[in-house]
């Protein structure tokens, strides 16, 4: 058993859930070296616990960075191992798909349990259903929903080893330019806290200053229903669900949200909810450790002042 | 240009699905069924682009049971020209599905395959990328946005961090994200039209194709965690909780 982890560049940076990912991967093997594409700072990467080799493919333009344009000489690397990783965020659900299905292989998406080398736990119908099942290919590529996964220790000292990735850019796709948002909604994914807001709010103006005045407050991320997304009041990369992210802090405030089975899919793993809404039977209570009933635009402030 | 559109039978996502008595898999034989809603913005999409003159024709294609005929309907209503069922009882994998795509795709030799990012019941969100990746053709997903020029598509796609905007020369695969629009009511007349469109049907087992299982099903559990909430009536309870959290 031998297993690859993939991981892409953004701004120099390799995301953390890396050491998430990597625990997953001790779970099939010991043996898991890790593929770092784009250039980035490595420092964090090679503390991680239980790296073989590090690859560093760092001459990579974003345009090679494109799923379309590394399918080729991905599938080409994958053929030395048991199980590809990578994690299930944008570039793995984009990615790994198109490599497996290239080598005519079956791909696994948000594996939440390991249960063994060829043996998974993903979610189904918004996560309300967890099938296991197996897999037949030669080659097992999942993307691990890493919020299921620990992040591994710090006390590796990987080497790291580069390599030249040659891309095929036959320039039939090209990357334009890239918009990233705002700090506090960059890291949700991995965020202590969360404050999210739903269609209640009612305007941008009321969503930047009760939600985001809550969330500066208290340190937290700023998470968002579809429904407040649809409307406009949260850029699209705030919304928290089925279709969204998949969040798991320490503490979530549901405020003004009612709870729909969508959203409950992006947040339940969370560990604790605070719900606040207005309507005591809102489905959201369900889910939620703790609940007041009141309205959000007397309550929020409320709170602030006795924080 | 011409566009090929996916359109998937799902359980309604307002249906709580239900884990059969020996687990064996989701009890959905008396569900409410419905089109994908993500390939319902993949519809919408190419149908506004029919409607500026971009697109010449639109093709719908579903593969299912002789069911899915009913989610075409719905397909054609939307706006689509004419569909293609690909009949079988096999739950196809998306590898599998996407071998069928593929097949009919060199067929019929779209300039565009425009489908759902995932579909709301396996969510696996794989089946674009697969297809592509089998075609050998440049694809984008979880497009936000989509601006037509000439041969070449400038194209939205969302991302965790933000979004990335890329120029894609066709023919290509998108698949749509939610955002992408806002899909239109049908009405009564439009689905009165779409009795009159073609559905030509095919069966999986005449493609010649090898749809082998990748995978296997070994058994589903119910993943819901509802929990005991503890309602709080004073606010000093409710800072208090924040505070735990260590704020
Ligand atoms: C295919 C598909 C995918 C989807 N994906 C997602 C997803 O990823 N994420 C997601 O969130 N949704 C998703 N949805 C949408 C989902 O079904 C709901 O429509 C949405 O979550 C509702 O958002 P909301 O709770 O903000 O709005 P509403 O359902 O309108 O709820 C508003 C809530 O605010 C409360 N309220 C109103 N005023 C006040 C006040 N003054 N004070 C306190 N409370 C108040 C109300 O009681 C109510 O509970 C998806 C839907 C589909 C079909």
């Amino acid at each position: 058993m031998k297993v690859l982890i993939i991981a892409l560049a953004r701004n120099n940076q390799i995301n953390p859930n890396l050491a998430n990912v990597l625990t997953a991967a001790h779970k099939i093997s010991s043996v898991c070296d890790v593929l770092v594409l784009g250039a980035a700072d490595l420092s964090k990467v090679t503390s991680y616990s239980g790296i073989t080799s590090i690859y560093h493919a760092a001459n990579l333009t974003s345009n090679d960075l494109l799923a379309s344009n590394l399918t080729e000489s991905l599938a080409n690397i994958a053929k030395g191992y048991t199980h590809v990783l990578m994690a299930s965020d944008s570039a793995g659900k984009d990615l790994l798909p198109r490599v497996a299905g290239f080598l005519d292989m079956g791909q696994i998406s948000d594996v939440l349990a390991i249960s063994s080398p060829n043996i998974f736990k993903k979610p189904m119908y918004a996560g309300n259903i967890i099938a296991e099942v197996e897999s037949f290919d030669e080659i097992k590529f999942l993307t691990i929903r890493t919020i299921c996964f620990d992040a591994v220790a710090s006390s590796g000292n990987a080497a790291v080893v580069n390599k030249e990735l040659l891309v095929d850019t036959d320039n039939k796709i090209q990357f334009v330019s890239e918009k990233l948002s705002v700090i506090e909604t960059v890291g949700l994914a991995s965020a202590k806290r969360i404050v999210s807001g739903g269609r209640s709010l009612g305007s941008k103006e009321s969503f930047d200053e009760v939600i985001g005045g809550f969330a500066v407050k208290i340190g937290a991320a700023i998470g968002a229903s579809k429904a407040a997304v649809e409307a406009g009041y949260a850029n699209n990369d705030c919304q928290v669900g089925q279709t969204g992210k998949i969040v798991a802090p320490e503490l979530y405030i549901a405020v003004g949200v009612s709870g729909a089975v969508q959203h409950i899919a992006g947040m339940k793993d969370s560990k604790k909810v605070l719900a606040i809404n207005n309507d005591p039977n809102a489905q959201i209570f369900e889910y939620a450790d703790y609940g007041y009933v009141g309205d959000l635009f007397e309550v929020i402030p409320e709170i602030m002042r006795g924080l | 240009m011409k566009v090929l559109v996916a359109a998937k039978r799902v359980v309604d996502p307002n249906v709580r699905v239900r884990v059969k008595a020996d687990h064996s898999n989701v009890e959905i034989e008396h569900s409410k069924m419905s089109l994908n809603p993500f390939d319902e913005n993949a519809i919408e999409e190419a149908v506004r682009l029919k409607e500026k003159g971009l697109v010449t024709e639109i093709v719908a294609l579903s593969i299912g049971t002789i069911k899915s005929e009913e989610t075409l309907r719905t397909a054609l209503a939307r706006g689509c020209d004419r569909a293609i069922l690909v009949e079988s009882n096999e739950n196809y994998e998306p590898l599998n599905i996407a071998k069928i795509f593929a097949h009919i795709a060199k067929e019929e030799k779209p300039d565009l395959i425009l489908l759902g990012k995932q579909a709301i019941d396996d969510d696996a969100n794989q089946m674009a990328q697969m297809l592509a990746g089998k075609l050998n053709l440049p694809q984008v997903t979880c497009a936000s946005s989509l601006d037509v020029n000439g041969n070449s598509i400038r194209v939205v796609r969302e991302i965790d961090a933000g979004n990335e905007t890329l120029e894609i020369n066709l023919p290509a695969v998108i698949s749509a994200d939610l955002v992408l629009n806002e899909p239109r009511f049908i009405k009564l007349p439009q689905l009165m039209m779409a009795k009159k469109k073609p559905i030509e049907k095919k069966l999986a087992a005449d493609l010649g194709l090898d749809l082998s299982a990748h995978s296997r099903l070994i058994s589903v559990t119910d993943g819901e965690v509802k929990k005991q909430c503890k309602f709080l009536t004073n606010l000093n309870d409710v800072v208090n909780v924040i505070k735990a959290n260590g704020v």
